[in-house]
């Protein structure tokens, strides 16, 4: 018996090397970033090997926060984000809840055509893009860029959600529907607080996309007051920046952090929000 | 917590239902309803106009010339806006022929000329000012304009590279020779400690060509025939390779970072890094490339840009007379004193140089020494996909170690399929 | 009345959706469609023509220079990457479903740190952060145990394994949470009758945890699959990223046809690249749906 309790201890002892060593591999970039982002001008090239900043400053955070309308693109990729968010859902939710629950003529067609469709580059589309916002005087406007990035993620959100539906019991609704409740009650009331993962989860996913991306925001949009984060630091990392590798460090940081809070807001429902529903708890 | 949540997506979904359809059916409705409808100020007589000028430079240049533009065109409801488009000259393919969107204007470097000008998104900027304009401007820089006998562009200022030294760190003078210039270099860089004698865009096309030219290369010439692989391109291209090894990386960033940070002792560099550099607080000396002579007795050559303005066709057709007067206010040795006194550059305007402190600069007369001998960058439609391949060749030799003259010959493949497919 | 209803209601709810779809995804697509038949370039910029199929006729002679390299480093490349992936976090969320170990919940958090930046930031931090000769603390670990400095991104095999394990140490994460929460869904009792069977390590797993787990990660797989065969930031912002080519000449599908978009700038041409490139999407998104299914019918 004792053997097989130090047998266990030397197994978790290893274990936990083995982890600690992921972590340090999985942290240590960030560390990095991060300490630069505290270090004055000079930190990045000096020879010396050490995660702690050297001579610990806020002047990088300072610079960005002031000298840049970091402010002003923080807005506008949150209202992007949010705008985004607010229409992939709404049209995914509705969408799904059709797919899963009504067997109709044309529907696996469609189903699979999405997936086949999800396999084209959108980085090749640019140019049509371009006409299509040009023909709808959308070029420049927010709205314009909200309708391409729904547009982007409503295949991925439309999949994502109806598998989740696929598993709540059709019986729920059926009782429901007894009591003479009409299809979009149902909807609200009944599947939609039930399927509270996969819609949290898969709106996230939305967020972090529009957040992240640049190079629709940067040729879409005219001027430098209306660019997102991702775009106005895309912009910026050619020249400005160069000049400072800490302060580049300190706005990546600077960026990243809601994306973190909104993750660790949302990490227990993750799993069973894209699993199709395979997960319990 | 719950209901919080359903009555977020409520809202959610009656929104995105609204702005589905919307965004398809009425586009026409959503347009006036968008947040955001920024159309450009139609022409109307008595209010004030703004133009919108393009560019893909240094911010802190552009907004020399506009101050000092707009002080010119104060009181005739005028007035000019400078906006940094990374990636221009792709901007300009989209936005070029769409005149809500796209600018009245753009100062760009004029290699592009030709791959602009064929898409015939450009007026002759000839048509917006008189030659006497042009005649005030140094011949080099309004010759850099002209594309198949046409004047397309209105040069502003030009640059050149420079060899730009730390006076702190450099030791004894400058050698004459880019054989003593290595020997210095073998002397005083330690690679491991990341400390550098030079520092250069080694990989970077424009950069290399002071010693392309000089060596009697050529990356395309006049009639759009690439010559990477030809010898003296080749030649050039060894030579610079073992300047190359003592050279970091060569990334724009890194090396820039290097001489500021006083890691480098000297770089390879224009004018636009200049206020970079006076915030390091370093003391900077500087010297005509050109004054280094290479092993076959010519001084290095390298290309000189002009930042020069070109007019959109449909600006031209209906901002006419607001263009001129803009292009007019710009074309004025003020603004070429400005941009020497305040950004190092070296205007295109002739009368400027004879302001005494612009004479004085020991950094615009330099340039303007390089300029007398310096090559234009070719402006044929062709350069436009030169850099790809002459890039690729030099980070292949540079950074991959490849054989010079293999790799040359699949560079020169390279570039002939790229002309071959642009028809 | 109510069957008429009934019939109607299911594309009255998906219209929005699919009326977004049609808008920016199938639009573009056939667009492009459009333009590929066109002579559009520099020097017919808003004179284009229809012209037929030339310009397919020219990109698929192209195919022998660049693109079937690129077609072979993609497969590889994801092949590679979802094999090592998959199969790594696989042990490394086995390892956090031990029992009794402390601290699960710890790694598991620090772990997931990497997923949550943004891939864009991530690449540069990594460009410049780990890779860079100058800044890249790599090099500076290297430097400082005696050796001399490395520049991974300068050829083309040290910048595929560079660019696979920035990948890998933006995926991971997600494939980690995933497969962990696939674990913890198996029913325990399996392993009790298993082991009262003399099942050790490797049967348990082979017999009972893989199974039971493959139908549940498999929509994260394939999502997955198609984001890291699309993956272009990597490579472009690695190592082609304009005036910073770092020597490597490393080309996926997807930057092939990019460049070839932006370079030669003839539309007609890189439309025509860019729809070929389309259908073989297709055709592999088919084969791999195909086999999925195979599987979860097992």
């Amino acid at each position: 018996m004792s053997k097989r309790k130090t047998k266990t201890r030397i197994q978790h002892m290893l274990l936990h090397l083995v982890y600690i060593l992921l972590c340090f591999l999985a942290l240590v970039p960030i560390l990095y970033a991060l300490s630069l982002s505290f270090s004055g001008s000079g930190g990045a090239l000096s020879s010396r090997l050490s995660l702690l900043p050297q001579d610990f400053t806020f002047q990088n955070y300072k610079m960005i926060l002031l000298e840049k309308p970091f402010l002003r693109w923080f807005y506008n990729s949150a209202v992007l984000s949010v705008g985004t968010m607010v229409i992939a859902i709404g049209c995914g939710v509705t969408a799904s809840y059709a797919f899963s629950r009504y067997r109709f003529r044309g529907r696996m067609g469609i189903l699979k055509g999405l997936l086949l469709l999800n396999a084209f580059p959108q980085i090749l589309s640019m140019f049509a893009l371009f006409r299509l916002l040009k023909e709808m005087n959308m070029l420049d406007t927010k709205i314009g860029l909200v309708i391409i990035y729904a547009g982007s993620m409503c295949i991925f959100s439309v999949w994502n959600m109806k598998g989740y539906f696929d598993t709540i019991p059709v019986e729920i609704e059926e009782a429901g529907r007894i009591d003479g409740a009409t299809d979009f009650q149902l909807l609200w009331k009944l599947v939609m607080p039930l399927a509270r993962p996969a819609i949290i989860v898969t709106a996230v996913m939305v967020l972090i996309f529009v957040w992240n991306e640049y190079l629709f925001s940067t040729t879409f949009l005219l001027n430098q007051d209306s660019y997102t984060l991702a775009g106005g630091l895309y912009q910026l990392q050619s020249n400005d920046y160069s000049r400072s590798w800490g302060m580049f460090s300190a706005a990546s940081i600077l960026v990243s952090v809601p994306v973190l809070i909104i993750f660790f807001c949302i990490q227990k429902y993750m799993v069973s929000g894209l699993t199709a529903g395979g997960v319990k708890g | 917590m719950k209901r919080k949540i359903s009555a977020f997506l409520c809202m959610a979904m009656t929104l995105g239902c609204l702005a589905g359809c919307g965004g398809s059916d009425d586009a026409n409705d959503t347009k006036t309803n968008g947040p955001a409808g920024t159309e450009p100020e139609q022409q109307v007589s008595g209010e004030a106009q703004e133009i919108m000028i393009w560019h893909d430079g240094d911010e802190s240049i552009m907004q020399v010339i506009a101050d000092t533009a707009n002080e010119k065109l104060a009181g005739e409801n005028i007035t000019v806006k400078f906006e940094k488009k990374t990636g221009l000259t792709d901007a300009l393919q989209l936005y070029g022929n769409d005149e809500a969107n796209g600018p009245d204007m753009y100062l760009y470097a004029h290699d592009s000329l030709g791959a602009l000008a064929e898409m015939g998104i450009l007026a002759p900027v000839t048509d917006v000012i008189g030659q006497d304009v042009l005649d005030g401007m140094l011949p080099m820089t309004v010759e850099a304009g002209n594309y198949k006998d046409t004047q397309y562009l209105m040069p502003v200022y030009y640059e050149t590279l420079l060899f730009m030294y730390n006076k702190e760190l450099w030791e004894g003078d400058l050698p004459a020779t880019t054989d003593g210039l290595y020997e210095y270099m073998e002397a005083h860089t330690d690679v491991d400690a990341g400390t550098y004698a030079v520092v250069n865009q080694h990989s970077t096309a424009y950069n290399v060509a002071p010693f392309i030219n000089g060596f009697g290369g050529y990356i395309i010439d006049k009639d759009g025939n690439p010559g990477l692989n030809d010898a003296k391109t080749v030649e050039a291209i060894a030579y610079n390779q073992k300047f190359a090894a003592l050279q970091a990386d060569g990334d724009y960033n890194t090396v820039t970072a290097l001489f500021n940070e006083g890691k480098a002792a000297a770089i390879v560099g224009g004018p636009w890094l200049v206020s970079g550099i006076r915030d390091a607080g370093i003391d900077l000396g500087i010297a005509s490339l050109a004054d280094f002579s290479l092993p076959n007795g010519s001084g290095m050559a390298p290309y000189s840009g002009v930042q020069s303005i070109g007019v959109l066709k449909y600006a031209a057709e209906n901002k006419k007379e607001a263009l001129g007067r803009v292009l007019e206010a710009i074309a004025a040795p003020e603004v070429g004193v400005a941009l020497a006194n305040q950004s190092s550059c070296a205007p295109a305007n002739i009368a400027a140089y004879d302001d005494s402190e612009v004479a004085a600069n020991e950094m615009i007369m330099a340039m303007k020494q390089t300029a007398e001998t310096a090559t234009p960058m070719p402006n044929i439609p062709e350069m436009s996909v030169m850099w790809g391949p002459a890039e690729e060749l030099l980070a292949a030799v540079n950074k991959s170690g490849e054989d010079v003259s293999s790799a040359a010959d699949a560079a020169q493949e390279k570039a002939l399929t790229a002309i071959e497919d642009m028809q | 009345m109510r069957n008429k209803k009934q019939k109607a209601a299911p594309w009255l709810y998906s219209s929005p959706a699919l009326l977004l779809i049609a808008l920016v995804i199938v639009f573009p697509i056939i667009y492009t469609a459009y333009i590929s038949l066109t002579n559009m370039n520099l020097y017919h910029w808003s004179d284009y023509e229809v012209i037929g199929l030339t310009n397919y006729a020219r990109a698929l002679l192209k195919a022998d220079s660049g693109f079937l390299g690129a077609l072979l480093t993609t497969l590889l490349w994801t092949a590679l990457n979802m094999a090592i992936q998959v199969v790594a976090a696989y042990f490394i969320a086995l390892g956090l479903n031990t029992e009794g170990l402390r601290g699960k919940r710890f790694y598991k958090t620090l772990l997931m740190f990497p997923w949550a930046m943004p891939a864009y930031v991530s690449i540069l931090l990594w460009r410049v952060g780990i890779y860079n000769t100058e800044f890249g603390l790599l090099n500076k670990v290297l430097v400082a145990l005696g050796f001399s400095k490395v520049n991974l991104l300068s050829t083309n095999g040290p910048a595929f394994c560079a660019c696979m394990a920035l990948n890998l140490w933006m995926a991971l994460p997600f494939m980690i949470m995933m497969i962990d929460g696939a674990l913890q869904s198996i029913d325990k009792s399996y392993y009790e009758s298993a082991e009262l069977d003399g099942a050790g390590f490797w049967t348990k797993n082979i017999h009972i945890t893989v199974p039971a787990m493959k139908g549940i990660i498999a929509p994260a797989v394939i999502m997955t699959t198609f984001t890291t065969f699309k993956q272009f930031d990597i490579v472009y912002l690695l190592t082609m990223q304009k005036g910073a080519y770092s020597g490597a000449t490393l080309q996926t599908v997807i930057t092939y046809a990019q460049q070839n978009a932006f370079v030669s700038n003839n539309y007609g041409l890189s439309s025509a690249v860019s729809i070929i490139i389309f259908f073989l999407i297709m055709v592999f998104s088919l084969l791999t749906n195909r086999s999925v299914k195979e599987e979860s019918y097992e």
